[in-house]
């Protein structure tokens, strides 16, 4: 696999350095403001983990505008890879909140809070379009039906993003560009926006890899009606 | 449960999905590489085909 090693490669030690850095480096937060302090340090791969979800449900968004509107193969591998990428990612988020919730709040979920479920359901809008997909006949319909639940999904994702400036319930709310400075101190800041830039390095270099399986799956299909016609 | 042990059940999981996500893409690939270029060594030259051209409507 030639295509996205080296982003793959470049963010994997990124995302592994940040892990270590988390571990080793990063501040202590507060033990009044926090039940579980020490579990606060997941905070350094969920958040970048939900940053590249978004990254990956924009990825699907375009693939799929792409595909209904040009019918491009491209647009149609991009949405292909974005769909495998947005789930990847808001799987590793959902589990990593969870986990986190269940340490801080005492429960893992929270059926009241809106950022938690409408994330929940971009991952399962995720997980439907991948499932769907694989277990159908590729054809022109099957493409315009799945491309329209990733363009139509799409809506969830500024909702998800807004949903703690509007409805903080129980979710935390925003800790950076909130207009007033955040409210991590420097060394945190910095560890975040690193982990982000080595999550977003990883997220492409993972679409452009199964951006490259995918032509190859079509290349393969295509060589083999040639075979079967000639036998 | 201490946080420690919360703490590293999260990062556990979500390093188990980084690892199963990549090699499912890496072993998809190499295994379609290696069936290509099976195919293609069994059919007769000029055979060639493209994968960017747009689809029939």
């Amino acid at each position: 696999m030639r295509s996205g090693n080296p982003l793959l490669f470049v963010g994997f030690l990124g995302i592994g350095s940040c892990l270590l850095l988390a571990f080793l480096w990063a501040p202590s937060v507060s033990i009044e403001a926090f039940e579980s302090p020490a579990a606060q340090r997941l905070f350094y791969w969920h958040v970048p983990a939900a940053w590249a979800a978004f990254i990956a449900f924009g990825a699907l968004f375009l693939g799929s505008a792409g595909w209904l509107f040009k019918r491009s193969e491209t647009m149609w591998r991009l949405h292909v890879a974005g769909s495998e990428a947005g789930l990847a990612t808001g799987l590793m988020t959902v589990w990593s909140g969870c986990v986190w919730g269940a340490a801080e709040w005492g429960t893992p979920w929270d059926w009241s809070d809106v950022r938690l479920n409408s994330f929940g359901l971009l991952t399962l809008l995720a997980t439907y379009v991948v499932l769907g997909r694989n277990s159908q006949p590729d054809g022109v319909e099957t493409r315009d039906t799945f491309a329209a639940f990733g363009l139509y999904g799409f809506v969830l994702v500024p909702i998800t993003y807004i949903a703690t400036r509007i409805w903080t319930i129980r979710h935390p709310g925003p800790v950076v560009a909130t207009g007033d400075g955040g409210s991590i101190n420097g060394d945190m800041g910095l560890l975040l926006a690193l982990s982000a830039l080595s999550f977003t390095v990883f997220i492409i270099g993972h679409i452009q890899a199964s951006m490259h399986v995918t032509s190859l799956e079509q290349r393969l299909e295509k060589l083999q009606r040639i075979a079967d016609k000639g036998a | 449960m201490e946080g420690m042990t919360y703490l590293a059940i999260g990062y556990f999981g979500m390093l188990v999905g980084i690892a199963l996500w990549t090699y499912t893409v890496v072993a998809r690939s190499q295994r379609l590489e290696a069936r290509l270029q099976a195919l293609e060594t069994a059919l007769p030259s000029g055979d060639e085909v493209a994968t960017d051209e747009k689809t029939d409507e």
